[in-house]
């Protein structure tokens, strides 16, 4: 027998505080892409054509990916389903939560740490470790900033709801307490 | 004006925009920081110029040891000349904290890591303003283009962070009393010693130039490993700053051993 009440079966989507993480992700690869185009269309005649097709696609590679990414940006969501929640990034990120393995809720300040890490201002995505709650799984528009933590037995994942009381409100009242 | 200052004087930005802002921003916003980085900054050219350039001449002028000193100079006098930098720019750096208002900042595990780490930076900044100096009284490196000092730019950007680490666990132990400063101080000049002996096993012949980095390199991770360490220790204080502002929605109690529902 499903004890759910019929609003809770259906899906409820949550935007992510508004933040200018796209802008960090279309900035930051424009020099590398700049870079590559000029090793693959202009660069210096006395360099090797090797030389030019290595450095070229190297710099390129390194900076596609992140305006890839920044086109998805706007298709960040947290999805409360049955018996779950969902944070999603583009097709590159999904992470489920199951309700009933949740065991703490918080939002908090996080201590970044010189760790290497998907974190720009206005963006954290996947695996972020943190110098105070150790690794998070991110899927948020803040790196550090008022974040909120949920906790289960196996993992913690850190998200940013633009609606923060509504969105904990609708988790609490899916997860029965 | 030589080349070399002018990539100083941009190393000297980048660094201080990027450990100074490390500082700041990390410790929550606290610009009584900043001042201790000020602090820091003449005392390389103080211990170099008062300390350390003294001690070396006169012991070579007792050894007969007369400089330029290099690979061919006795070990036993490369190994006093190593133990130099360790052993009087660790206590050197910690002059600042002599002043009542510099030990005030020290009231927590988090106060005493970040006035170590602004204290230590400080005194990198310094250093490269000081060793810019030195450079550019070189004949061989002064009519040098300044875009030539990207290994300057690099080494002393990382330099700046590693002396605030060593400096951070230095205070972080004076913060405890006597016994603990004495062992933090200690422990200073061991890393210290751990970052320079790339080159010192360089004069010592012991491994080749293209290998003097990875000592370097080795030291930079265990440093880096370290200040997390004290920032973990710092951030479990009751009353940390990231912690003040925490809001528990739902907390469901664990029980990890059954038997304790008995």
């Amino acid at each position: 027998m499903n004890d759910a009440l019929p609003s809770q079966t259906a899906s409820r989507i949550f935007k992510p505080r508004p933040s200018s993480g796209w802008l960090s992700l279309v900035l930051l690869p424009i020099p590398f892409i700049a870079l590559g185009l000029w090793f693959l269309l202009l660069g210096d005649p006395r360099m090797p054509l090797l030389v030019r097709l290595f450095n070229g696609i190297v710099c390129t590679g390194i900076g596609l990916p992140l305006l890839i990414l920044a086109f998805w940006f706007p298709g960040m969501r947290y999805v409360l389903g049955p018996g779950e929640l969902i944070l999603r990034y583009g097709p590159v990120l999904t992470y489920r939560i199951p309700l009933s393995g949740i065991i703490r809720v918080r939002r908090r300040n996080l201590a970044i740490s010189l760790w290497s890490s998907m974190r720009l201002p206005g963006l954290a995505l996947f695996k972020v470790p943190y110098s105070d709650v150790g690794t998070v799984r991110m899927c948020a528009t803040s790196a550090s900033r008022h974040i909120l933590l949920i906790e289960t037995e196996d993992a913690v994942y850190g998200l940013t709801p633009a609606d923060e009381e509504g969105f904990v409100a609708e988790l609490k009242s899916r997860m029965g307490v | 004006m030589p080349g070399i200052y002018v990539m100083a004087v941009i190393t000297l930005a980048a660094s201080a925009g990027l450990w100074g802002g490390l500082v700041y921003f990390l410790s929550g916003r606290r610009s009584a920081y900043l001042w201790l980085i000020l602090s820091g900054l003449p005392l390389s050219a103080l211990v170099n110029l008062c300390v350390k350039k003294p001690l070396g001449l006169t012991v070579s002028a007792w050894a007969g040891i007369p400089p330029p000193w290099g690979p061919t100079s006795p070990v036993w006098f490369l190994t006093f000349l190593f133990l130099l930098s360790p052993v009087f720019e660790e206590p050197v750096k910690l002059l600042p904290l002599l002043f009542p208002s510099a030990r005030r900042t020290l009231s927590g595990k988090g106060a005493a890591l970040w006035a170590g780490m602004a204290l230590g930076i400080g005194y990198g900044l310094g250093e490269a303003t000081y060793l810019a100096y030195g450079i550019a009284r070189n004949p061989h490196f002064a009519r040098m283009a300044w875009y030539l000092f990207t290994g300057y730019f690099g080494e002393r950007l990382i330099v700046c962070f590693l002396h605030g680490v060593m400096t951070a666990v230095a205070v972080s132990g004076i913060r405890r009393g006597l016994g603990p400063g004495v062992l933090g101080v200690l422990a200073a000049m061991g890393l210290h010693g751990l970052i320079n002996i790339g080159a010192a096993l360089y004069q010592f012949k012991v491994i080749p130039l293209a290998a003097t980095q990875l000592p370097f390199i080795a030291s930079l991770i265990l440093l880096v490993i370290i200040f997390e360490g004290l920032r973990r220790t710092a951030s479990r204080e009751p009353g940390a700053a990231d912690k003040a502002e925490e809001v528990v929605y739902y907390q469901r109690t664990v029980l990890r051993h059954p038997v304790e529902k008995a």
